[in-house]
């Protein structure tokens, strides 16, 4: 037992040295960045949209282009097309 | 973004005209009705996508196709002219045309299904929330601030989880306190899809190798007749490179959550995520990050899937099968 036991000792000293060697970065326990309770409420307030910070979203936007040419021709309206390379609610 | 913050150009997106929004990656591939009618628009304007190049733009035009106006200018002063401009050219149209009901429209045309996207059959859809943040004079958590315009407001997307995710998620015989892994195809999409930083724009997204370690559990919280509690906690390390000193691009993030099943409804009433680390590094398309390795949150939440912005489907969907864990990428 004595013996295994120097053998993973050796490993993770060899282990280390590699890493140190090649600039390996060993993922640690926690990252950088802890991540705790008491964070999680002031966190989400943070990250969501504020209040008044999205005016474009007031605008009832459709998603589906057909849908919106049925609901122009039913209603007598000319369309408004946001395109864009990623959608324009759901790209960043 | 900002120009449609913009009061007069909300007034007339709101009252004036049917407002869309569409992607034009699939809107330039799609070989169907929606497609071809969408290209023949952008055909009359500026953006005829030679070589497959994108059209897109802002566009103001008829039910019938007729293009009225087009801009490619975020300037709000010239957005709300061309806006402006699109309602003269409706006005001077022949009322035969613009009348409502003047123009029959096929109600049901077949799509092409490999660029026509719809959320999963009674699975699930999650509201996605991104932003920049950063650490105030007394060390606090605050949103940051960034050079690119725009790039400190908060980003969106959605997750999608098949009706077989979601049920995946529930412990077959809970005890309280239970360790359960989280389910590999929810955990893969999470990491590879949906741990990005998207507030300047399109990210790419990690690939396989560069997932370094991830380790994503739920914890059985609590236990009754009608709930089950858990909470999902965990890391994930994502670079570019494995020798992480050496990766352009990066995030460690650590993730809590709040999951609350209805065991009578059978139906999950809460899946509240935050993911918070230090990101580092930008791709192609999303130029101009902060020096260094700097704060990142991310935040998911169900969506109720009842309004129209909450079908726009994931920016990572685009690549369904790989979206969905189904290649062997």
């Amino acid at each position: 037992l004595e013996r295994e036991f120097m053998m993973f000792a050796r490993s993770l000293v060899l282990l280390s040295i590699l890493a140190t060697l090649f600039g390996l970065e060993i993922p640690q326990g926690r990252a950088e960045n802890e991540l705790t309770p008491e964070q999680f409420d002031k966190l989400r307030a943070l990250i969501k949209p504020h209040p008044g910070e999205d005016k474009w979203a007031e605008i009832p936007w459709r998603s589906q282009l057909w849908e919106a040419r049925s609901q122009a021709a039913a209603q007598g309206k000319p369309i408004l097309l946001w395109e864009m390379d990623g959608n324009p609610l759901g790209c960043g | 973004v900002s120009s449609f913050s913009d009061p007069e150009i909300i007034r007339m997106a709101q009252e004036d005209y049917v407002p869309v929004v569409g992607d034009d990656w699939y809107q330039r591939r799609r070989d169907d009705a929606e497609g071809r009618f969408f290209r023949s628009v952008g055909d009359q304007g500026p953006k005829k996508g030679e070589g497959g190049a994108t059209r897109q733009g802002i566009y103001c035009f008829t039910a019938g196709g007729k293009l009225l106006s087009y801009s490619n200018n975020v300037d709000p002063e010239k957005m709300r002219h061309a806006i402006q401009k699109g309602l003269t050219e409706w006005n001077r149209l022949p009322e035969s045309e613009r009348r409502p009901g003047a123009l029959a429209v096929d109600n049901s045309p077949a799509s092409d299904a490999r660029y026509s996207r719809q959320p999963p059959t009674g699975g699930l859809i999650l509201n996605v929330y991104a932003r920049i943040l950063d650490h105030d004079a007394k060390g606090e958590i605050c949103t940051g601030s960034c050079k690119t315009v725009g790039g400190d407001r908060t980003s969106r997307d959605h997750m999608w989880l098949t009706l077989a995710d979601w049920k995946s998620l529930i412990p077959v015989d809970p005890v309280r306190g239970a360790i359960i892994p989280l389910p590999n195809a929810i955990a893969d999409r999470l990491a590879h899809f949906h741990l990005i930083d998207n507030t300047r724009g399109e990210p790419p997204f990690w690939q396989r190798g560069q997932v370094r370690s991830r380790h994503l559990d739920l914890v059985v919280e609590e236990i009754s007749e009608s709930a089950v509690q858990m909470r999902l906690e965990g890391e994930v390390h994502l670079a570019t490179d494995a020798n992480v000193s050496r990766a352009d691009r990066g995030f460690d993030v650590s993730l809590l959550g709040h999951f609350q099943f209805d065991r009578k409804r059978q139906a999950f009433e809460r899946m509240d995520i935050v993911a918070y680390g230090t990101h580092w590094g930008d791709g192609a398309f999303t130029k101009g990050a902060r020096e260094g390795k700097t704060p990142l949150g991310i935040v998911f939440e169900l969506a109720k899937g009842d309004a129209p912005a909450d079908q726009v489907p994931p920016q990572g969907a685009r690549e369904i099968t790989e979206y969905f864990g189904r290649s062997n990428r």
